[in-house]
């Protein structure tokens, strides 16, 4: 019997003990389109249940601010989470910020303090010091980060003395304290949050290069993996935007600086960078909307949501011309990936945003989702931001700072737009102005959503639902590919893309397809076999 | 032979080494039906696991438990108490393995007295062998780990002391494929073996239909149990640990216990075979024998090659000691061996095996270090010229930035796809290594011999020329200054094609004449008169391959470099003051430190001030042209006389290869596009200018290959639009440049192309290559002080110095000052740069906890050079650096070749000095 919904839900949770099955009920639903679809998220994870969720740290150093260039990070504290973190997403980087000039590129090195027993006993913040010395002497970084790991919160070194003495120290370098111990919050969320804290503190509103064009955005959220980001930046340069900077792909300090003089913030991953968004929105009167380049046809929505902003009618012309030339482009290469992978399923489980952008991707390849969910995502990211004022603030999230946010005296400004056109675009469904509407709108009835699946539950509802494809990490990739189902990493797509835009979802469906239809997975049963035992569906069979 | 390098002691520049509880997580994968837990913050469990998929493809389920915040201030017994519940009822562990983090060990958690408490509390859960183990991040490396987990399991586990007729095999971190052939081996004897941990499968398991939750392979709990009761352990490890699993086995139950080394190598294999025929009292199987001749046979067909390699070797200690003996068996020369550990002992291991070939090869100088990082090992391979690297794949950032081929092994391999099935024990996996060894000095060789060669012995003459004409090239441009200044008439002569209106333009022509005749860059007699490079224009909107700009380079001489970017403001505030006190400063130019119109509100700004102050003053632009069509009305309103306009090429292909990419209205263009449209806009902008009397110059830098060949149809082009003069010159090399290898036309070829392009039109002879804030180096701090710029005056100075160099190898400054152990002592007189002595001194600093509390020792190591008048080393503290300008002695902090590093030296003094002697001995040129 095929089990659906949450028939198939309480099959799976069934395995647990009365309390496990209690608590994880809260996280695993079916979208029912009747009943309100409340998930429980962002809380602590049932230790011992092998989770994929990462900590604090990874959000903080990992996500946020690993893909700076010219950012030197000094991790402080024993070797192994420096050691963890070093070009583990492959961002892809490029020496010059978006004057052309020459920043520096750190991407590539691993900093540490490398603690060991005596500065844990005796403390740690000479070294500490020493290190910022001897990385200003040889590397004069611009920018230097300090980001802590779990046993510097509890010996109480204060890094943040330590970056202010070096900002006193060492005039024109901007050194930033992150306080971003693993056991902080409940996943890497929490590090999302301490660094667009400190990103909004220090770095944003601090440069005065006011963009070149007439239109002009950030892109907040877009790390840039597989290249991603200078995709995304091809396209609206074409349109005649102009990126001021991007959080934190392709990015420097040093563009985003100048952030705060940008017309608009896009908010990509709005898991991640949402904290930014709003922040900027508190000091500068800066708008945001959220957009999405994974698809294409989320992409048109979400350049047309940009020129409906701006509301100038060369520039919306100009958006429908890239729009058909690109289109163009790839149209018959899209058609043949189409007839490849109609009707095939797949179940998506990454960490925030890209869990939903995905689904809009497949669905332009006429394929569906049957399972998706997120690591680390909060209750507005499955069901919209409207939910936010519910939100049971917990002791865990208690701890992250809050900022309080004023107006900026001399550049807040809320009137970028008139009245009566934001009137408009509020009005307007393809247009998210300041509002994400979360992951459920663009689900189908029926399709299960998890937060925070672990390996258990992974095999559990592969094993029942059999997607053709499922898109994860590497810590699930082999149990995936060892069923016969193919796996593609979506963290950091097996070194291929990039998957944005047009162009990108024409490569992507050519990955898809390529890992499909490979030979290898018409080899899997042996001659001697005279009977499949198999389980699950081959990839290639049709 | 060098011990240790510690050019950096308290910052850790790209590590090569993990952290215990990795190593303690590979062990217990080793464990039949055991899943293990991390007390602490999840992110250890999802790093740890993410690293080790990636290497072995596999799985991997490690738990954690998921320490908070609350945790850290209540303690975490909760947590790890309910993560054993749920792993147990979810998994059906037999085994379970709960290793502490950082986290755990700093609060202070008791992990023994909680599994005891949980196993009081839950009876039903008796049956379920939990093993602690104290693996605290800072506690040591992943190899360390690994062992602290093999002893708690056989401290820990509760043992059956009957006596039975198997063999324990205590086995290091190895690959699952080594793993196999260490089981192929005993069964090979027929030994029945308890092999403690058993990773073959485990990590390296086949394609099934059912994916097991549990490891399905490994040691069995049964057999762990059994361990006590063996005929003997024989422990497979390099290195003597005071408490191995085998030493605890043998002190509590009193197994007889043998440690033999890794079987890497003949020698190594010879040995286990040995002594498995002495345990098992049997003859060595035939298939060992032929595999040891297979083995004997491949080392012989590649001894000759074997010769040349110069390896780095790198990894834990375990490893590299089995990669040392392979290489001395060999004949591979390990020039740097390295470990990221805390390991003082690693010269013990390795240092007779080494001695052992460079005494062979003749060679003294080679390096054995510990608690190294990749940034080390980086200097080191470059410095002692290796063309092998044997280690793990964080190698290959080196392998990218040197071209060093890596030869991978050991963990992790990320990079590669099959890290589980590397092979290196046995006769076999030491074949399969050593002919990856020699293929990676064969491929080297094939691909580069017939140019090395070349270079070597039939082009050798060419090459010493080469080398000395560049070392004399800047004097011979000094010397030939062969303008003739006195004919003004003659700069008529390009623009006569011109039609030129009279009336006032005629009348702006004679003045720009009068101008050009005082200009220093248009003009010999320009020595008298000085000019000041103003650098208010950082950006740049066109990237050469061959410029890298960086604002902060106080040490390289080159157009686009400056030390400091000023504001229109502090221009010229800086300009009244040079002003004041050099009266005969005619010129005003803007010439970077990127491109002029690139920051056309600088530089307008800039001009507009001082053209208020001062109107008599000559203003000169240096541009890449891209711009110049955009503003060229507004240049010539503002009474620019003269412009220098950079051209490599006068053809869209060749440009395209000069350019990296332009940004041109907001978009960036490369390759021919790029080039096209750079050219037309350089041609248009000049077109405008020469039409309005403006004086332009061209530059065109000469690129080997690339443009040499073109440079005369650049200069007649130039000639056909009417510019003044152009100034071939010769490109400077820029290391991170894209043309940083290229070579430079050489002063001969430069001459000679100046001499053929003369013939067309006037050429420049006399440049200088002047940075973007010449007036001499301004100086770089906020003061408005600025100093003279003497050239010549460093080139004939009577005066003599006195240097303490700190130096490790004796070719580069590569020593921190408390590091040093020597002195190497340095004179400069009479133009040259001498090595005197070297002195003796005790070290005071041997790392960050001692060194503080020393500070009297360095008076001691200051006393040792009084007589210097500088100390030139790559690192100083605070505290030294003070000290020693109490006694007058100068600090210079470098990193390059002593001589070189000396010359600069002696320059920045003779500058200090004639900046107290005379302000207003100006001697500016460009």
């Amino acid at each position: 019997m095929v089990l659906h919904g949450n028939e198939l839900r309480d099959k799976v949770l069934e395995k647990y003990s009365a309390k496990v099955y209690r608590n994880r009920k809260q996280h695993v639903l079916s979208i029912d389109p009747e009943a309100s679809n409340e998930i429980t998220a962002n809380v602590r994870t049932i230790p011992g249940i092998i989770t994929q969720r990462g900590c604090c740290y990874a959000g903080c150093k990992g996500v946020v601010l690993g893909p700076m260039s010219d950012n030197a990070i000094i991790v402080h504290g024993p070797i192994g989470c420096s050691f963890y973190t070093w070009g583990t997403r492959r961002h892809k980087q490029v020496e010059t910020d978006r004057h052309g000039e020459h920043a520096d590129c750190y991407v590539e090195y691993c900093f540490s303090t490398d603690m060991q027993e005596p500065n844990i006993v005796f403390g740690g913040e000479k070294k500490l010091k020493k290190a910022i010395e001897e990385c200003m002497a040889i590397y004069k970084p611009k920018m230097l980060s300090i980001c802590s790991t779990c046993p510097v919160g509890l010996i109480g070194d204060d890094i943040h003395a330590i970056a202010k003495w070096a900002r006193e120290e060492y005039p024109g370098l901007m050194c930033i304290a992150f306080s971003c111990e693993g056991y902080k919050g409940v996943t890497q969320s929490a590090g999302h949050h301490i660094a667009s804290n400190q990103i909004i503190r220090f770095i944003v509103g601090t440069g005065d290069h006011k963009p070149q064009k007439k239109f002009s955005v950030n892109i907040l959220g877009e790390y840039n993996i597989g290249g991603d980001g200078w995709e995304i930046e091809r396209i609206l340069n074409r349109c005649g935007i102009e990126v001021v900077s991007a959080m934190t792909g392709t990015s420097c300090y040093r563009d985003m600086k100048n952030a705060h003089l940008a017309d608009l913030n896009l908010v990509q991953c709005h898991r991640s960078i949402n904290y930014v968004a709003d922040m900027m929105k508190d000091k500068y009167g800066m708008d945001w909307i959220k957009v999405n380049f994974i698809g294409v046809n989320a992409t048109k929505k979400s350049i047309r949501a940009i020129g409906a902003y701006f509301n100038d009618p060369e520039l919306s012309a100009r958006i429908e011309e890239v729009i058909a030339d690109e289109e163009n482009t790839i149209a018959d290469e899209m058609e043949y990936y189409k007839s490849k992978l109609k009707g095939k399923t797949a179940a998506i489980y990454v960490g925030g945003s890209r869990s939903h952008h995905y689904q809009l991707l497949l669905q332009d390849l006429g394929m569906s989702t049957v399972l998706a969910g997120y690591e680390f995502a909060h209750r507005d990211d499955y069901e919209g931001r409207r939910v936010i004022p519910d939100i049971k603030v917990d002791a865990d999230s208690k701890n992250i700072e809050n900022l309080k946010i004023e107006a900026d005296e001399n550049l807040y400004n809320p009137d970028r737009i008139t009245p009566e056109h934001r009137a408009e675009l509020e009005a307007n469904e393809d247009i998210d102005l300041n509002d994400y509407q979360g992951m459920y709108p663009d689900m189908e009835e029926g399709s299960i959503i998890a937060d925070d699946l672990n390996h258990f539950e992974t095999e559990e509802f592969l094993k029942a639902l059999k997607p053709d494809v499922f898109f994860s990490g590497i810590k699930d990739k082999f149990v995936v590919q060892k069923a016969g189902m193919l796996s593609r990493q979506i963290h950091s797509y097996d070194y291929q893309g990039p998957y944005t835009c047009f162009q990108g979802a024409a490569r992507f469906g050519h990955d898809l397809v390529m890992g499909l239809y490979v030979p290898a997975w018409s080899f899997i049963k042996a001659p001697w076999k005279n009977q499949a035992t198999l389980v699950g569906k081959l990839g290639g069979e049709v | 032979m060098k011990t240790r390098v510690q050019p950096l002691v308290n910052l850790t520049v790209n590590p090569c080494k993990m952290c215990m509880p990795m190593g303690a997580m590979t062990a217990f994968y080793g464990i039949k039906n055991c899943v293990s837990i991390l007390h602490g913050s999840q992110g250890c469990s999802t790093y740890i696991r993410r690293h080790m998929a990636t290497h072995y493809n596999e799985p991997i389920d490690i738990a954690s438990s998921s320490l908070t915040e609350h945790g850290t201030v209540y303690g975490g017994e909760e947590n790890l108490k309910k993560g054993l519940t749920n792993l147990i009822d979810l998994y059906h562990p037999q085994v379970v393995g709960v290793a502490t983090t950082c986290l755990a060990e700093t609060i202070g958690e008791d992990i023994n007295r909680i599994i005891q408490t949980y196993y009081e509390e839950n009876p039903d859960k008796k049956e379920v062998t939990i093993i602690p183990v104290h693996s605290a991040g800072y506690g040591g490396t992943q190899f360390e780990g690994y062992f602290a987990a093999l002893t708690s399991i056989v401290s820990e586990v509760e043992m059956d002391t009957k006596s039975h007729n198997k063999i324990n095999i205590i086995s290091s971190y190895m690959s699952p494929a080594d793993m196999r052939t260490l089981k192929d081996i005993c069964e090979a004897f027929e030994l029945e073996i308890i092999l403690l941990p058993d990773l073959s499968e485990n990590l390296d398991g086949v394609f099934k239909e059912k994916y097991s939750r549990l490891p399905e392979s490994g040691t069995d709990i049964g057999d762990i149990k059994q361990m006590a009761g063996a005929r003997a352990t024989i422990e497979i490890s390099n290195m003597d640990f005071e408490a191995s699993p085998g030493k605890v086995l043998k002190e509590k139950y009193g197994v007889p216990y043998t440690r033999v080394n890794v079987p890497v190598g003949l020698r190594d294999n010879d040995a286990l075979l040995q002594l498995l025929c002495k345990i098992g009292g049997k003859e060595i199987p035939q298939v060992l024998k032929q595999q040891r001749g297979r083995y004997l046979d491949a080392m012989i067909d590649s001894h000759k090659y074997n010769a040349e390699g110069r390896a780095v070797v790198f990894g834990e200690p375990d490893f590299i000691i089995s990669m040392i003996r392979i290489c001395e068996e060999n004949g591979v020369m390990p020039m740097i061996t390295a470990t990221g550990s805390v390991f003082p002992h690693l010269a013990d291991y390795v240092k007779n095996s080494i001695d052992d070939i460079a005494e062979r090869y003749f060679i003294e100088d080679y390096m054995i270090a510990d608690d190294v990082d990749f940034k080390d090992i980086e200097t080191a391979a470059k410095h002692y010229g290796c063309n092998l690297m044997i280690g793990n794949s964080d190698g290959r950032r080196i392998e990218e930035q040197l071209q060093i081929a890596l030869v991978r092994r050991s963990f992790p391999v990320h990079d590669r796809v099959g890290g589980q099935r590397l092979k290196t024990i046995g006769y076999e996996g030491s074949l399969t290594l050593l002919d990856e060894i020699s293929n990676v000095i064969l491929s080297r060789k094939e691909t580069t011999f017939r140019e090395v060669i070349y270079k070597a012995y039939y082009h050798q003459e060419e090459k010493l020329e080469t080398m000395q004409m560049d070392n004399s090239s800047y004097k011979a441009d000094n010397a030939s200054c062969n303008i003739d200044n006195t004919n003004i008439t003659e700069i008529t002569e390009p623009n006569q094609e011109i039609e030129i209106p009279m009336t006032i333009e005629d009348i702006r022509r004679q003045e720009i004449l009068a101008k050009t005749a005082t200009h220093p860059c248009y003009n010999c007699a320009g020595h008298k008169y000085a000019t000041m490079h103003l650098p208010v224009a950082p950006r740049c909107n066109v990237q050469c391959n061959y410029c890298v700009r960086k604002f902060d380079c106080p040490n390289e001489s080159r157009p686009g470099v400056t030390t400091k970017v000023l504001t229109p403001e502090e221009a010229f505030e800086k300009y009244k003051v040079v002003k004041e006190k050099v009266p005969n400063l005619t010129v005003v130019g803007i010439a970077g430190p990127g491109d002029a119109l690139a920051n056309f509100d600088e530089t307008k700004k800039t001009m507009e001030l001082i053209k208020e102050y001062d109107p008599d003053v000559t203003f000169c632009l240096s541009t890449n042209g891209l711009l110049l069509p955009t503003y060229a009305s507004e240049i010539i309103s503002l009474g620019v006389s003269h412009i220098t306009v950079t051209i490599n090429a006068v053809d869209p292909k060749i440009a395209g290869k000069i350019y990296k990419h332009i940004n041109f209205m907001g978009t960036k263009y490369e390759g021919e596009s790029a080039g096209a449209i750079l050219l037309s806009n350089q041609l248009s902008g000049l077109r405008i200018l020469v039409a309005h009397g403006v004086v332009c110059k061209v530059n065109i830098v000469s690129l080997k290959g690339i443009n040499d060949t073109h440079i005369p149809k650049i200069v007649e082009t130039m000639k056909e639009i009417g510019c003044y003069i152009t100034n071939i010159m010769p490109m400077i090399p820029v290391e991170g440049s894209v043309f940083e290898n290229m070579p430079s036309l050489t002063n001969k070829e430069i001459e000679k192309l100046r001499k053929d392009c003369g013939l067309i039109m006037k050429q420049m002879t006399h440049c200088r290559q002047c940075r973007a804030d010449a007036i001499g180096t301004l100086d770089n701090d906020l003061s408005l002080e600025f100093r003279g710029y003497q050239p010549q005056a460093t080139e004939t100075t009577d005066a003599m110095y006195r240097f303490a160099v700190a130096s490790r190898n004796g070719m580069h400054i590569d020593q921190h000052f408390g590091h040093v152990k020597e002195w190497y002592i340095y004179e400069y007189k009479n133009d040259s740069v001498s090595y005197i002595e070297k002195r003796k001194v005790d070290q005071y600093c041997e790392g960050s906890d001692v060194c503080d509390d020393k500070e009297d020792k360095i008076t001691a190591i200051i006393e040792t050079i009084a007589d210097c008048n500088a100390v030139i080393a790559m690192r100083i503290g605070e505290s030294p650096r003070k000290q020693l300008e109490k006694k007058d002695i100068a600090v210079v902090v470098t990193y390059d070749r002593i001589e070189e590093a000396v010359l600069k030296a002696v320059h920045s003094l003779i500058v200090d000095e004639s900046k107290e002697i005379s302000h207003s001995n100006l001697n500016v040129n460009e």
